[in-house]
This record gives C-alpha cells, sequence and structure tokens, in this order.
C-alpha cells in the first residue's frame, strides 16, 4: 500500500516536472543549445583530422563526456531553483513526501540526460568521425552514467536553491564531487570505441554503478534534510 | 604549569625530534635524487591528516544532523579549515619533490589529481557556507554537502590513481600489502603521523574551543 503510494507520488511529480518542462521548454532549451554549440565550436575548431592518430582514442572520450557534462551542468538545477524562484517549493512539500519529490526530479532530470545523450551523441561521432566498435558498451557507460550525474545534480541543486548567488554555485558544488565519475566515463567510453567486446567496458561499467549506487543511497538520506531545512 | 601546558610542550618537542630524524636519524632512501625523499616524513603525514580531518568533518556533519548542536557545526568547519590547510601542504611537498625527482612542478599524475580533487571539494564546501547567511540553514544544507562529498572520497582516494599509471613512488603500504621501508626510516615516519596527528586534534580542540565561547556569547546576547 505504502509502496504504491510512493510510486504513485514520485510518478505525479516526474508528470508535473515533464507538463512544466514541454509547457516552457527553460532547461530543455538551456542543454540543449549548449550542447550544440560547443559541439559545433569543437567541430570546427578541431575536427576529424585535426587528431593525432595515437590521441584520438582518449582524446575523443574525453571531449564527449566534457561536452556532455558541461551542457548538464547548465539545466539540471533548474528542477529544484525554479520552485524557490515561483514560491512553489512549500506547496510541493505539503503535497508529496521527500522522496517521492527527490524521485520525480531525479527522473526528470535522467530523462533530460537521456535525451541530451540521443541528440547530441550521433552528431559527435558523425561530426567528428569518431568510430565506436563497442555499440552496447557505449550505450551502457552512457546509462549507468546519466544516472550518476543525475543523482549527485539533482542532490546538489536541491542543496544549492536554498543559498543564494545558485546559478554559480550549482557548478562549483558539483564538478568536484563528479570529477571521479568524468574520469571513469571517459575511461569507459574510450574501452567502449576500441573493443566489440563488452567486457572491455566491464571494469568502468562496475566502478559507475557503484559510484551511482554509494551516491543514491547517500542522496535519500541526505535530501529529507536538504528538503525540510 | 598545568596539564594543557605540558601537553603543548610536549607536543612542540616532539615535532622538533620528529625534525631532526627526518633529517639526521633516518638514512637517506635508495632510488630517490639526492636527498629528496625525506620530504616523505612530512608529505605524507599531511596528506594522511587532510584525509583525516575529512574523516572528521563527515562524524561532526552526521552529528549535526542528529542534535542540531551548533558545536558539531563549528566542529565540521573546523575540521574542513584544517583539512584545506593540510592538503595545500601536502599538494606544495609534493610538487616541491616531484620538481626535484621529475623536473616538473605538476605532472598530472594521478595523485596529484586526486589531492587537486580534494582541495577543490574543500574549497566548494566554504564557497556553500559562505553563500548561505542563516546560520541553521548554512549548517544543515553543508553537513549534507559534507557527506555527499564523502562518499566519493574512496574513488579519489584509492580508485582513481589505481586506473591509470602513476608517476607517484609505492604507497607505504603497497598493492602487495607489504611495508618496503628501512627501518629507522619507518620508525622516523610513524613518529613524524603521531605528530602530525596529535598537531591536528591541538588546533582542532583551540579552535573548537573558540567556538564554544563565541556560541555561549551569541547566547548570553540572545536572553
Amino acid at each position: 500500500m505504502r509502496r504504491s503510494s510512493l510510486a504513485s507520488e514520485t510518478a505525479a511529480v516526474l508528470a508535473k516536472e515533464l507538463r512544466s518542462e514541454l509547457r516552457s521548454r527553460v532547461a530543455l532549451n538551456a542543454v540543449g543549445l549548449f550542447a550544440l554549440t560547443t559541439l559545433i565550436a569543437v567541430a570546427y575548431q578541431i575536427g576529424p583530422y585535426r587528431i593525432h592518430e595515437q590521441d584520438r582514442p582518449h582524446l575523443l572520450a574525453a571531449l564527449l563526456w566534457i561536452i556532455l557534462f558541461f551542457a548538464a551542468l547548465s539545466g539540471l538545477a533548474r528542477v529544484f531553483v525554479k520552485e524557490e524562484d515561483a514560491h512553489t517549493a512549500k506547496t510541493l512539500r505539503l503535497a508529496a513526501r521527500p522522496l517521492a519529490v527527490f524521485g520525480g526530479k531525479l527522473l526528470f532530470n535522467l530523462l533530460l540526460l537521456l535525451a541530451l545523450e540521443c541528440c547530441i551523441v550521433p552528431l559527435y561521432l558523425a561530426l567528428m568521425g569518431y568510430a565506436v566498435i563497442g555499440v552496447w558498451g557505449l550505450v551502457a557507460v552512457l546509462v549507468t552514467g546519466s544516472l550518476a550525474l543525475a543523482t549527485t545534480s539533482t542532490l546538489v541543486a536541491a542543496i544549492i536553491s536554498r543559498a543564494s548567488g545558485s546559478g554559480t554555485l550549482f557548478a562549483v558544488l558539483t564538478v568536484p564531487i563528479a570529477l571521479p565519475l568524468l574520469v571513469v566515463l571517459i575511461q569507459g567510453t574510450r574501452a567502449a570505441a576500441a573493443s566489440a567486446a563488452f567486457a572491455a567496458v566491464l571494469p568502468a561499467l562496475q566502478a559507475i554503478v557503484s559510484l551511482a549506487g554509494v551516491q543514491l543511497v547517500a542522496s535519500l538520506y541526505l535530501f529529507p534534510v536538504v528538503w525540510h531545512e | 604549569m598545568n596539564r594543557r601546558t605540558v601537553r603543548n610542550w610536549a607536543l612542540g618537542l616532539w615535532m622538533l625530534i620528529v625534525i631532526w630524524a627526518a633529517f639526521f636519524y633516518a638514512p637517506a632512501a635508495q632510488g630517490f635524487k639526492g636527498e629528496s625523499a625525506r620530504i616523505v616524513f612530512f608529505h605524507v603525514p599531511q596528506a594522511w591528516v587532510a584525509v583525516l580531518a575529512f574523516c572528521v568533518n563527515l562524524i561532526a556533519s552526521l552529528r549535526y544532523m542528529r542534535t542540531r548542536d551548533p558545536l558539531d557545526d563549528a566542529r565540521a568547519a573546523t575540521a574542513a579549515r584544517l583539512g584545506l590547510i593540510f592538503s595545500i601542504l601536502a599538494t606544495v611537498t609534493g610538487s616541491l619533490f616531484a620538481r626535484v625527482m621529475w623536473g616538473s612542478f605538476w605532472n598530472w599524475d594521478p595523485r596529484e589529481v586526486s589531492i587537486a580533487i580534494l582541495l577543490l571539494v574543500y574549497a566548494a564546501y566554504f564557497a556553500l557556507r559562505e553563500a548561505i547567511p542563516d546560520d541553521e540553514r548554512r549548517a544543515s544544507l553543508s553537513a549534507s554537502y559534507a557527506v555527499l562529498a564523502f562518499v566519493t572520497m574512496p574513488f579519489l582516494i584509492f580508485v582513481v590513481p589505481r586506473i591509470y599509471w602513476s608517476l607517484h613512488p609505492d604507497t607505504i603500504i603497497n598493492t602487495r600489502g607489504s611495508l618496503d621501508m628501512e627501518s629507522r626510516m619507518f620508525q622516523t615516519l610513524m613518529g613524524s603521523l603521531a605528530g602530525f596527528t596529535w598537531l591536528f586534534f591541538w588546533l582542532y580542540s583551540l579552535d573548537v574551543r573558540l567556538a564554544r565561547v563565541k556560541i555561549a556569547r551569541q547566547a548570553r546576547e540572545g536572553e
């Protein structure tokens, strides 16, 4: 009974986020256009031919995640900042339990990241001439990486929404925590590009899933404290 | 002399013995340029204290979430402040060693990157504290951030340096689980570790006592 109630509240928060976003498209525009602009700048200045063959595996994987990561930073904080700006946070506190709010916002950020990746990654592969042999390995890295990144950024978004100067603070607080994840994501993408065997990305996947797991558990524990502050 | 004064003098004397032992008792390590390896007696304890401070910060933050006692918030902030100072010291001593051994102050070695990220985490913690004017909200949100930051620390300290090839000399207890150190060097290092840990707790207790006085004064003024 209780579990279904939590699930339905989470779904309601997610539906509210999707409706609100489809109405205004602020986060979608911010994340999408940031990623597209950066991708065009990178492709124009570097392109498929200006990197030495031996540097390509690492540099192309690193550039992909730098584009995705900083594009994500430009829009993921909005889920909580907009509630404070619109003075709707108090109503949301009364309407849903903290875990449902966190779950709904986390799922929304995850969907936003996956949508971003669906658009940007194929474009990046085409524009940069990045041949990925292990496509399923790359998909696994992208999905688990998005979950880990969405988890961290959702909790940090909740923290900074209660502070002044929240726009700049979000990047300042998220980057140091997400850097180990970024290192492992680049490692995993590089492995997926070089090998068709799924086993090649397994070490990176284990690290990403572990990071996502500990951050999710910590976030579930911490969110009620942050939300009711 | 009261007991506190005796303890302070003992700490000073202990640190003097550590400095003497680092330069005159321990032999020069083989495989390193000149006397450069002697920096290990200061660099390793500083890095250890930086991590210890992070752990104390976590414990104080968790305690604050349970008790809502402003003194626990002061304990967390003090530990983070000292952790930041010792991280900077560990980075500087590590860079000096890198300059002598590898010809450059910074080589983007995984361990250098780990300590740089640790510095960024501490700096972000203080940026968050500065951005929240309300005392209770600042304490609560910075405690939450401290816990979230701490869970990534094992990846920074233990996983990332092992993913990439590192210039950094083998850690004291290496991946094979053995101790590769001459006995006098080991004694000096253990003495230094004890001395720096003592120094950390001395500085920590000074700052916490000061915070306790400030909190008591604020409470009196509020009545």
